[in-house]
């Protein structure tokens, strides 16, 4: 960069920036056209909503999977922290709304930090952070349905804290959530292009080579923990006001971290859109399939299987790969899974 | 790589021949047919043949880095062969897994060892003879060979003696009853005494009649074991010919045995 | 207490041959089996099944277990072949997350097909005294056969030649197949036990209490952490953990409430982990 001038500088840098974020820009704007289309059905506009709840869930989970390799299987438990902690909070203690989600996520972030840190600094730390976080998942469930007092158990917890405001219309809590994704999209991508972003890379090419290099790379596990989690808990407590209900199914591992590992992989592990497209995907094939609901999760269990037989980059890398291959024809490509679209390179 | 090999031909005197194709010899117990083998696509051991026949000891030496482990380990079954083919009397090994070589009756002993750590020295010997159950009478004559491994039969093999250890893979290579030993740098972190002891071993075993086949960087020891001998360099072979007229070689003797 | 605790021993010994079908299976290919419990729950709704259709307990039995040992090889024969072609952690995660699919569906076809099935093991007669604590005759039955199938396992490991090669494996891969021991098979064939002991803890559980459907994911997360705390691939380690666990599972639950137990657990696999990787009665600390 020395010998250009701070003009060129300063140019190539909104350039960069341009290149950076508008394919954030461009998902926003189509994603906001949706509800054009259902806004009369409220049924749709549930379906709808949810899909943007799991792009949500999804973007937080590749932050913990796709940037730095843990294997968390307790999505579902850390955004039902954030929803069942929200909920008691303001229908049974009085707690207004706000504090409550602060609380709720707080709580989520703090519990994936934890387990974080107690898988990540063993070798074997794959298997560590699978029995850990399943683990977390069942004592999450049980607990749950245990403290029916706090939970109502099985019949499940009203929750009423968010009736009179936008979270409970039919069309607005799209856009909160599609709000909710675009600000992780550039949470993603702000990480992405920070030294964090940088550390996370260089750790998953190769963790070795980046501890040996001075990256601390326990430390950014957990931060990555902490991170992916709190977002877990903030849309699952905002989830939770807006279905105004919540039951122990709502956060399920059958019906969240199951479909979650099925959009993150099938939309590409470690791409920045790859979690938008793999839930918008999904989203439309369960709606196709509705008919057969029952067949779902044995369904979902096939997909992974293919998936990580056959197609184990996922959509956006395959199609970035794609395009780099027809435009750099001749020339060796770098493994797209590596580097997803737009990212910048290494400095 | 090819020029050195080339170099290391013309400057062979003596008696000892120039690398040729195998001189077919329809006795070998063993027989490497321009084998090429490598990791990762690229090959580190390039059109090498070699011969064995029944009752030889015949060693393989050259430099660190030169090919000798890949060759033994393509020989074995645990490296797959790119090229070429290995023989083992009237059977191909190529293409055969480890396992199904070790029951034709080749037996490797890896400089590493690979012994079962936390299984008692009987327990290792014994599955040596796999699939069959350990036969008393090999069992014995290993005892007797090392009498060390049957003072300590019930002691867990990872908490032994690196000398001990050495025992123990080859006692647990001769249990299988071998018609071919072979061995990857069994002197590997021993002492010179003990290093000396493990050849007058072998020695004794090839005495009995064992084809014994060796990879060795201590060149004296590995000449004074073996009636032939092969020099690996850059993964081809460079020389080849008796222990005696390689002894004589100008070039290894420089190369390898430190006299100019 | 003494029954408190003795209750513990009865579900201990179950958990403890739950952890041990999964680390054997981890022991020797390095693949961390997330659908055992899923094995063991599809061999007691056969069984379940057959009983209906109005067969004895012996014919019902075996073919569970078949059931659980067939769906277990036939995993290892397809979909486990890629995996062992990988090596070190990309073979770790492979393993898991195909194994998670194949737990899926398992999960999704019995919760489709058999919602409501369970297996129930009803053994009559009164119960015995057992250090002055009355016991349940289907408990004491339950341990027996947890306790025998335990023994017959280590003197399987031990003292015949294909156990000892199986150990050899878990110890050195490498070093096993230079003693003409063919890995791959024994892979096969100890994943179709490892199937095969699901489906008899599934037996032995259905004795104390009803296994239902959807039981699968509880008790493959109940082997993990077995495995896991008796130190991944120690057999020994498995069940000295699983008696372990159960007698703290049962002693929990009975002072502060069933929901504390899965939590209490949790807890003592990351104290294991953080002090013990190794495992309970591994050698590092
Ligand atoms: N696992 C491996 N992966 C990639 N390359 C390897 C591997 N093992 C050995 N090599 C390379 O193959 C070449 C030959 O190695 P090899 O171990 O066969 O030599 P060697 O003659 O046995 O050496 P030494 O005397 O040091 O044991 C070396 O250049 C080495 O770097
Ligand atoms: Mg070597």
């Amino acid at each position: 960069m020395s010998g250009i001038s701070t003009q060129s500088t300063s140019a190539s840098r909104a350039l960069e920036l341009f290149g950076a974020y508008s394919p954030i820009a461009l998902t926003a704007a189509l994603l906001a056209l949706v509800p054009l289309r259902y806004s009369d059905s409220r049924t749709m506009m549930t379906v709808i909503i949810i899909g943007m709840v799991f792009a949500a869930y999804t973007i937080a989970f590749n932050i913990i999977l796709g940037s730095t390799g843990q294997l968390f299987l307790c999505t579902g438990a850390l955004a039902g922290i954030g929803g069942f902690t929200s909920a008691i909070l303001t229908s049974k203690h009085g707690w207004p709304f706000i504090p409550s989600i602060v609380l709720g996520t707080l709580l989520a972030s703090a519990i994936g930090g934890l387990l974080s840190w107690v898988a990540v600094r063993r070798s074997l730390d794959a298997i560590f952070t699978g029995v850990v976080t399943l683990a977390f998942s069942l004592s999450y469930e049980n607990l749950v349905l245990g403290r029916k007092d706090l939970t109502g158990g099985e019949n499940g917890l009203r929750v009423k804290a968010a009736a009179d405001t936008i979270l409970t219309t039919r069309v607005a809590p799209y856009y909160v959530f599609l709000g909710l994704v675009v600000v992780y999209l550039v949470l993603y991508r702000l990480i992405e292009r920070s030294h964090v972003g940088w550390a996370f890379r260089s750790l998953r090419d190769d963790e070795v080579a980046a501890e040996l290099s001075g990256v601390n790379v326990t430390r950014y596990r957990v931060y990555a923990g902490l991170i992916g989690s709190a977002m877990l808990g903030l849309a699952g407590a905002l989830f939770a006001h807006n279905r105004e209900f919540i039951a122990p199914t709502t956060f399920a591992f059958g019906a969240v971290d199951v479909r979650v590992l099925v959009m993150l992989v099938f939309g590409g592990i470690g791409s920045m859109l790859g979690p938008v497209i793999g839930a918008v995907a999904l989203t439309i094939v369960d709606e196709a399939l509705v008919d057969f609901a029952q067949l779902r999760i044995m369904l979902y269990g096939i997909v992974i299987v293919v998936l990580f037989l056959g197609f184990r980059r996922g959509v956006v890398p395959s199609v970035a790969a794609l395009r780099e291959r027809l435009t750099h024809l001749g020339r060796r490509s770098t493994p797209a899974a590596v580097k997803p679209p737009g990212s910048t390179p290494r400095s | 790589m090819a020029e050195s090999a080339a170099m290391g031909s013309q400057s062979a005197s003596g008696a000892a021949t120039p690398h040729s194709p195998a001189a077919a010899d329809p006795e070998a117990l063993l027989r490497v047919e321009s084998l090429s083998s490598g990791y990762l696509g690229e090959d580190v051991v390039l059109d090498v043949n070699l011969t064995v026949a029944a009752g030889e000891a015949v060693a393989v030496i050259g430099s660190n880095g030169a090919g000798k482990t890949t060759l033994l380990k393509t020989i074995c079954g645990l490296i797959p062969t790119t090229a070429g083919e290995t023989r083992f009397g009237s059977r191909r090994l190529t293409g055969l897994g480890a396992h199904r070589v070790a029951r034709l009756g080749v037996a490797f002993v890896p400089a590493e060892r690979h012994l079962f750590n936390t299984m008692s020295v009987e327990e290792n010997l014994a599955l040596g003879a796999y699939p069959h159950r350990p036969d008393p009478e090999t069992l014995d004559s290993v005892f007797e060979l090392f009498p060390r491994l049957g003072e300590r039969r019930g002691q867990h093999a990872g908490t032994m003696s690196g000398g001990e250890q050495q025992m123990l893979a080859v006692g647990r290579a001769l249990m299988s009853r071998p018609r071919l030993l072979i061995l990857d740098e069994p002197t590997t972190g021993l002492a010179p005494v003990l290093a000396s002891e493990a050849y007058a071993t072998l020695g004794r075993l090839r005495g009995e009649g064992l084809t014994v086949l060796v990879a060795e960087q201590h060149v004296p020891l590995a000449l004074s074991l073996a009636d032939r001998a092969y020099v690996l360099d850059h993964g081809r072979v460079d020389l080849e010919g008796s222990s005696a007229e390689l002894a004589d070689n100008p070039e290894v003797r420089r190369a390898y045995l430190g006299i100019s | 207490m003494k029954a408190v605790f003795l209750d513990g021993i009865v579900l201990g010994l179950q958990m403890g041959l739950l952890g041990v079908g999964l680390t054997l299976i981890y022991g020797l290919g390095g693949v961390l089996n997330l659908s055992h419990g899923q094995f063991a729950v599809l061999g007691a709704i056969v069984m379940a099944r057959v009983l209906q259709h109005g067969a004895s307990l012996w014919m019902a039995v075996p073919l569970g277990l078949l059931a659980a040992a067939a769906v277990a090889v036939l995993s290892d024969l397809t979909i486990m072949q890629p995996v062992y072609r990988l090596r070190g952690e990309a073979r770790v995660l492979l393993g898991l997350l195909l194994m998670l699919g194949v737990g899926t569906i398992i999960d999704g076809y019995l919760e489709w097909k058999y919602p409501i099935e369970a297996l129930n093991i009803r053994i009559s007669g009164d119960p015995i005294s057992i250090i002055g604590v009355p016991m349940r005759v289907g408990s004491l039955v339950a341990s027996a056969i947890a306790l025998a199938a335990g023994a017959a396992l280590f003197v399987f490991l031990r003292y015949t030649t294909f156990g000892r090669a199986t150990r050899s494996i878990i110890e050195d891969e490498e070093g096993a197949r230079l003693c003409g021991i063919n890995p791959a098979l024994v892979r096969t064939l100890i994943f179709g036990l490892s199937g095969a002991l699901a489906g008899l803890v599934a037996v032995s559980r259905a004795m104390t209490s009803p296994v239902i459907s959807t039981a699968g994911v509880e008790l493959t997360i109940l082997a993990l952490i077995v495995a896991v705390v008796g130190g991944l691939g120690s057999v020994s380690g498995a069940f000295v953990a699983g008696v372990l666990l159960g007698i703290v599972n049962t002693v929990s639950a009975f002072y502060i409430g069933t929901y504390i137990t899965t939590i209490v657990l949790l807890a003592a696999a990351a104290l294991t982990i953080v002090f013990r990787p190794a495992g309970i009665l591994g050698r590092r600390a």
